[in-house]
């Protein structure tokens, strides 16, 4: 095969084949280190307090929450928000950059992928249980029913969002597992143990690595990657709709979708920074997840923070040049209001910040990297904070306004959710390859 | 089944030869073998899968079934009109006011439900006060005795409850016996005193109002030989000037001055003449946020000034000079004077000689006789200060040997409750008929609860002449017997037939020559119509003056009640408590309200800091501090009706609710003094968190409230709405060209903003009380809200950030409202102007909430309704985010099965007062308004039923029903006759947001007031 110089290698330390598939299935095959316990204890032991405030929700209402009368979607809706935006990379980057042959996405699409399933996961138990009566959640599903005309409503962008989201969830799953098959089946073919042979031999599906297996696995890879990226722009444009659709100033904007999907972008390779900065380290993965990933990835976020930054000065020139008071209020008071520190956060972490990546240092420095993504996520959760509090809580009619904060329970079902994230990435960790083995062979340099 | 064709699927079924019927259960279930014990039960695997199955669901459900199961029985005997399903409406009295109020009590298979006022009775003309509304839940109150307690005991049988008092009133006759009562407007309560004394000859009558009409009492008798209150006619008034009688909320008779009042204020294409109302005050009283003018100036001064005005309008007096700002007092002598005989002047103050002053000015200018009426006077307050005061020294004291309480709540209300409360403990016999153990009767030996109004028969005379009638709606819940008949019993008269209240009603209107069926129907009675003759005032002004005395030195304390509270009798109520006060917007709270200029310049104090409050009578340690907007510098105000105490309280905010206040109330020139000098406020502490459902004050300078003066509107009847929207708009319109088009219009002008239509609203529909720390959290539940907005009126000109700004121009801006206070100046604090916008789900007709709802919970009708299915709520909250107005209401907790919310909602008595016509929603689901659906729907069949048509006024919403001005009108916006329809066409009807093109059913009519000015608040247009 023909080597270009002057392209680097995506894969460093000289790796052979075997090294590959002996260093990927190292974590799976051996014990998990102390390490690995100690992030997957926290992890679980947030997922329960997950649990228990969901559960107290639940049993007792809403009202433990700190919404009210006039804002009545707080903590709940940004987290959704938040955590949909973060799911946004993984589909990015394995299908978009699949489409246009970015080889060197192929040892960060399974771990990206991951995340984008579990951060799905946890932004579905949002618009769930933020619900008054979450025992009738299917009800906006258009299912039949004995009740004759009652159906759903196909003007409320809630239902958009049930379809944009389910559509997500499965096609990034099926996408997800296809590309894990011979991986699968590769762990499976080294298993020493009856349990394992059993299991990975299930989830293998008979995978024998025969020319017509990988033909159809290009196939409907490729296939997949189209149905995929209409939906890194689709869904997010849908839950931006949520907002732009509606009366409130602040929210009643036709930014939205595209500024939506940029956030999200933002957010997504934000959080994969912060996943793969450790993972590489953790699981002993630098010549794999390399620098030079984490510098591509954060030209990305340099990017697209300054595409959502843009968007922030738009919104504020468009609330001026419209004319409406109610709008140029609502922009004003998210500067100058009681969130100024709100919006001033979000100004900092998402526009400022990022621009540090100009520097080549700052794209090349590990820890300095996980420090950024860390503000970005940050920054991006008070984007979404931003957006749906500080234009509900002043809109129109001044005795209505009102000021909101979350309680206990809101703050641990945030915190929750990041349990939930992280220990089903740390059970990934531990059980899946969290590299793409098989593609990531066909791009080592060395084929000994 | 409308299709009688019958389809038979083969010959087989039609001739009934199917062996059986095909399908998927071919084989039937072999009960009968099964349970006849029978042996040819050989199950095979089949047979015995079956069984399984079968017996498993069985059990399975029969498991399940855990639901109570609840007998609807039938009537064995319908008794006559009651018709399951079908309200009944009787006429009776609300006994919030001591003197009788008529009402129509709203009767469900023999619940009363809801309390409205007697539209034909000129006493109430339909409104019914907020408390009044309230008191229903009294009925159904669990702190109610339930039994008559002798000596600690509860006792069920009144026999011994009568044999032990009487032998105790005869033995303390000797050393004389107190009988204290209200005033005393009932007339089975009069006879049965008369009956008493006749029996115990040392009696002695006090009676104790709890609120003293003392010093007009005396002003009226020594002015014009009569100790009465006269009755004010507002509807002919072109000029009204009070000097702090807050007579919209709570001073005489506020309901039907309230409708007087509007009747006047009502501006339209036809009459386009309002009365104009000057009010001078030191607290911001409901009355004060109406007035046209409104001057800030601390209560002792008030008499210095009435004496000014007297001076002015051509009075002989001597006074030292005093005047208004700008002059003013001069021009209110001047508009008193072009309308002579028709004003009124009136006086909040207890002190006989200021009331002296008043009584020479309504003289001079003519009014006794046409706005103000001393033969047709106000039976509503009767009792004399010193007298009571002499009963509290004779009891603590010890000398008496029996004091008997009817209704009467001494401890909590005199002044010296806690000294009165010590000296019980002296007397042998104290008797109280209390339906509480309120803390009087905690003290009584002897407790023999009274009647609820509702359970009672009694005979009013609420205005000379004029007389009302009570009827029973309901038999007593609890073992309880009406006061009078208890009185009448322990005089020894004889309680024969079933029931001798009625018969001693019905004597009482025999005699006075009345067709009894007539007046029970009607609820009133008028006797003879009073002679209108105007008697020559007599009393002496100048003495009256130079005994007005100098005011005390520093900041001075008003004692005054809040409309929804009033005195406290009936305020262990949560609907009272619940409801915020209509000028500050704080639910459950009393507080020490300050001025703000008083705040940061006198007494170094924030909102939500607590004080001690010291004064010469007495002191409270600790209250929290409310800066009022409108309040004149140099007052403080505390509410009195606060800190009652039951023996028996639930636990709930009501327990220890604010502080009470009565024993802060002073004496001036022999009559209780509701405003003492010399306060001082002492810093305690910090930090109190009001429970208000509305923190920010101003309008922000936005178009959704509008207001012009009446030169404005007289010029241009459109003033304010000029511009109208540019719309386009991307939804198809409905068609309303059939049926009905339900809309709803609110007069601004007649708005007072006192709240009644927000309790009643509550009753009506089911509304939960959730609470002081919900109210907090800002979650009440109230399906209308009054919005207030202050506007900041500056008395001079200023440059405030950077733009210059005129006198007399209103600060509508919180930035530019805190610049201008940061500069120093606190006179914008003192002179504001108030506006009261009642906000209840518009119902608009390209609803927000409809579109955004994902399992279209929320509907549009074709009668223009915005519905809510509550069953199909899932509880997203989009709608509630989505509303403009934020009218809707989300149930964030079960609050009828949550013991954090131990309200009616969560006792069984208490639910009694649920309307069964509307659901209780369960939570997780969106509430609002539904234009009070369930009446609209009553109405229909009603029409449908005596096969008619719908008329204008069928059907009415129970806001609009509360209201005492009328302010409220719904109806069909497709008959073109109809009043709202008119006043959707009016030009001074305006739709909130009608830029945002959700095409609201509900119309505001601009408010006009009567000033000169030509600027005036919210004039700015974009």
């Amino acid at each position: 095969m023909y080597e270009a110089n002057i392209r680097k290698p995506l894969v460093t330390g000289g790796k052979t084949i075997s090294d590959v598939t002996n260093d990927i299935c190292r974590p799976i095959e051996n014990k998990p280190t102390p390490m690995w316990w100690l992030g997957f204890t926290i992890s679980f032991l947030l997922l329960m307090v997950f649990v228990g405030t969901i559960g107290w929700t639940t049993w007792e209402g809403i009202g433990v929450w700190g919404v009210n009368k006039t804002v009545m979607w707080g903590w709940d809706i940004t987290n959704f928000v938040f955590w949909v935006g973060i799911g946004h990379a993984g589909t990015l980057i394995s299908a978009i950059l699949l489409l246009f042959r970015q080889k060197w996405r192929m040892s960060i699409n399974r771990s990206a992928e991951a995340m984008t399933i579990f951060a799905v996961i946890c932004a579905a138990m949002f618009p769930l249980f933020h619900m008054g009566r979450v025992w009738l959640g299917y009800w906006p599903l258009p299912l039949p029913n004995a009740y004759g005309s009652l159906w759903v409503n196909f003007n409320s962008p809630l239902l958009w969002d049930v379809f944009a989201i389910s559509t997500y969830f499965s096609v990034s799953l099926l996408f997800w597992y296809l590309g894990l098959i011979p991986d699968i089946a590769t762990v499976r073919d080294r298993a020493t143990t009856k349990a394992r042979k059993f299991w990975y031999g299930f989830f293998a599906m008979g995978w024998n690595g025969s020319a017509r297996n990988w033909h159809r696995y290009e196939v409907v890879a490729l296939i997949l990657a189209g149905v995929s990226t209409p939906l890194v722009l689709s869904v997010h444009t849908i839950v931006s709709m949520d907002f732009a659709t509606s009366v409130i100033p602040g929210w009643h904007t036709t930014i939205f979708p595209p500024y939506f999907v940029a956030g999200a972008i933002f957010s997504g390779f934000g959080m994969v920074l912060t996943l793969l900065v450790i993972a590489r380290s953790v699981l002993r993965l630098q010549d794999y997840i390399t620098v030079e990933h984490l510098e591509a990835m954060t030209k990305v976020v340099m990017l697209t923070g300054s595409m959502v930054g843009l968007a922030y000065l738009t919104e504020f020139f468009i609330a001026f040049y419209s004319g409406v008071e109610y709008e140029q209020y609502a922009f004003r008071n998210r500067a100058f209001g009681p969130y100024w520190w709100a919006y001033w956060t979000m100004m900092s972490c998402n526009l400022l910040a990022p621009q540090v990546f100009w520097f080549k240092w700052a794209r090349t420095t590990p820890w300095f990297i996980f420090i950024m993504s860390i503000i970005v996520n940050i920054g991006m959760w008070f984007e979404r904070f931003v957006i749906i509090v500080t234009s509900l809580h002043r809109d129109y009619l001044p005795s209505s306004w009102v000021m909101y904060s979350a309680t206990w329970v809101e703050v641990g079902i945030f915190l929750g959710t990041m349990g939930l994230f992280f220990t089903a990435f740390f059970l990934f960790s531990k059980f899946l390859p969290v590299v793409n083995m098989s593609e990531v062979k066909s791009i080592l340099k060395s084929r000994e | 089944m409308g299709n009688s064709n019958q389809y038979w699927k083969g010959l087989e079924e039609i001739e009934g030869t199917l062996a059986s019927p095909q399908g998927e259960f071919g084989e039937a279930l072999p009960l009968d073998e099964v349970f006849s014990g029978s042996d040819t039960l050989s199950p095979n695997r089949r047979d015995f899968l079956k069984y399984f199955g079968f017996s498993v669901s069985a059990v399975a459900l029969a498991a399940c079934n855990k639901a109570p199961v609840k007998y609807a029985i039938p009537y064995v005997e319908k008794p006559e009109n009651v018709t399951p399903g079908v309200p009944l409406y009787y006429a009776t009295n609300c006994g919030v006011y001591g003197e009788g109020f008529p009402i129509l009590a709203k009767v469900r298979e023999g619940r009363p439900i809801k309390l409205d006022g007697n539209d034909q009775s000129i006493l109430s003309k339909g409104g019914l006060s907020a408390i009044g509304q309230a008191s229903i839940l009294s009925l159904y109150d669990t702190h109610r005795l339930s039994n008559p307690v002798v000596k600690g005991a509860e006792t069920e049988n009144w026999a011994d409850v009568d044999k032990a008092v009487t032998s105790a009133l005869t033995s303390a006759n000797d050393k004389g016996i107190k009988l204290v009562t209200r005033n005393v407007s009932s007339k089975l309560m009069q006879q049965a005193i008369d009956e008493f004394k006749g029996k115990y000859s040392n009696t002695e009558h006090i009676v104790f109002d709890p609120i003293s009409y003392d010093g007009m009492l005396r002003a009226n008798s020594s002015s014009f030989g009569k100790a009465v209150i006269p009755n004010y006619h507002f509807d002919k008034a072109d000029v009204v000037v009070s000097f702090g009688a807050d007579f919209l909320g709570t001073w005489v008779s506020p309901t039907r001055f309230s409708a007087d009042y509007a009747a006047k204020r009502k501006v339209s294409s036809e009459n386009s003449e309002m009365s104009r109302h000057y009010q001078i005050e030191s607290l911001m009283s409901l009355t004060g946020t109406n007035a046209d003018y409104r001057y800030p100036m601390s209560e002792s001064k008030h008499g210095a000034l009435l004496a000014n005005l007297l001076r002015e309008l051509g009075g002989a007096v001597s006074a030292p000079a005093m005047d208004l700002p700008g002059n003013s007092l001069k021009k209110i002598a001047s508009d008193l004077k072009a309308a002579r005989g028709k004003s009124i002047v009136i006086s909040g103050s207890n002190d006989a000689n200021v009331q002296t002053i008043v009584n020479a000015i309504n003289s001079l200018l003519g009014n006794y006789g046409s706005t103000i009426d001393l033969n047709s006077s106000l039976n509503i307050a009767a009792g004399s200060d010193a007298g009571v005061d002499k009963l509290v020294a004779d009891l603590k004291a010890g000398s008496a040997g029996a004091v008997v309480f009817v209704g009467v709540n001494p401890v909590y209300h005199h002044k010296d409750g806690a000294a009165l409360a010590e000296g019980l403990k002296k007397i042998p016999t104290v008797i109280s008929t209390s339906m509480v153990l309120d803390e009087t009767t905690q003290y009584a030996g002897y407790v023999c609860p009274d009647n609820h109004f509702l359970e009672s028969w009694d005979v009013f005379e609420p205005m000379a002449g004029y007389y009302t009638f009570s009827q029973p709606v309901i038999s007593n819940v609890f073992n309880t017997r009406q006061a009078a008949l208890s009185l009448r019993a322990w005089a020894g008269a004889e309680l024969a037939g079933e029931q001798p209240a009625m018969d001693m009603a019905k004597a009482l209107v025999e005699g006075m020559g009345a067709n009894w069926n007539q007046c029970i129907h009607d609820g009133y009675y008028q006797s003879a119509t009073a002679s209108s003759e105007a008697p020559s005032f007599s009393g002496d002004v100048s003495a009256a003056v130079s005994a007005l005395g100098k005011s005390a030195d520093g900041p001075e304390l008003v004692l005054y009640q809040k409309v929804g509270v009033l005195d406290g009798t009936w305020s262990l109520n949560p609907w009272c408590h619940e409801l915020p006060d209509p000028v500050t917007k704080v639910s459950y709270d009393n507080y020490v309200t300050v001025a703000m200029g008083d705040a940061e310049e006198v007494f170094n104090l924030k909102n939500g800091d607590f004080v001690k409050v010291t004064t010469a009578n007495g002191e409270i340690d600790k209250l929290p501090v409310l800066i009022q907007p409108g309040q004149a510098r140099g007052t403080v105000g505390i509410a009195l009706g606060y800190g009652r105490s039951l023996a028996n309280m639930e636990d709930n905010d009501l327990v220890e609710l604010g502080k009470n206040a009565y024993h802060l109330v002073g004496r001036k020139n022999g009559s209780a003094s509701y405003v003492v000098g010399g306060v001082s406020l002492e810093k305690v502490g910090k930090g109190y968190e009001f429970a208000q459902t509305q923190t920010h004050w101003s309008i922000e300078g936005r178009d959704t409230v509008r207001e012009a003066t009446l030169a404005e509107y007289k010029a241009n009847p459109k003033v304010r709405n000029e511009h109208k929207p540019h719309i386009v708009s991307l939804w198809d319109e409905y068609d309303y060209s059939k049926g009905h088009h339900w809309g709803m219009a609110i007069d601004l002008n007649a708005c007072t903003g006192c709240g009644s239509c927000v309790v009643s609203c509550s009753i009506e529909n089911n509304v939960p009380v959730v609470g002081r720390d919900e109210i907090r959290r800002r979650r009440e539940m109230h399906w209308i809200r009054i919005d207030r907005y202050y506007s900041f009126n500056l008395t001079e000109s200023a440059e405030i950030n950077g733009t210059a700004h005129e006198k007399g121009e209103g600060l509508t801006k919180e930035k530019e409202i805190n610049a201008y206070t940061k500069s120093g100046k606190y006179d914008h604090y003192e002179n504001v102007s108030v506006m009261h916008v009642p906000v209840m789900c518009q119902h608009c007709d390209h609803a927000p909430c409809e579109t955004v709802c994902p399992v279209l919970a929320t509907t549009h009708s074709s009668e223009g309704l915005n519905q809510m299915t509550y069953n199909r709520c899932i509880g997203t909250k989009y709608c509630g985010n989505n509303c403009p107005y934020k009218v809707r209401r989300f149930n964030w907790f079960r609050y009828n099965l949550n013991s954090k919310f131990n309200y009616h909602f969560n006792s069984e008595l208490g639910r009694m007062v649920l309307n069964p016509d509307v659901t209780v929603r369960s939570r997780g689901v969106m509430e609002k308004c539904s234009f009070c659906v369930q009446n609209i729907q009553m109405a229909k069949l009603q029409a449908k039923r005596e096969n008619r048509t719908m008329k204008d006024g069928d059907v009415t919403t129970a806001c609009q029903k509360a209201c005492p001005t009328n302010a409220i009108v719904f109806g069909d916006r497709n008959d073109p006759n109809s009043r709202i329809s008119k006043l959707f066409r009016d030009d001074r009807a305006y739709k909130m947001l009608e830029e945002t093109d959700v095409q609201p059913s509900v119309v505001y009519m601009t408010q006009i007031r009567n000033k000169e000015t030509e600027t005036s608040a919210n004039t700015s247009h974009s």
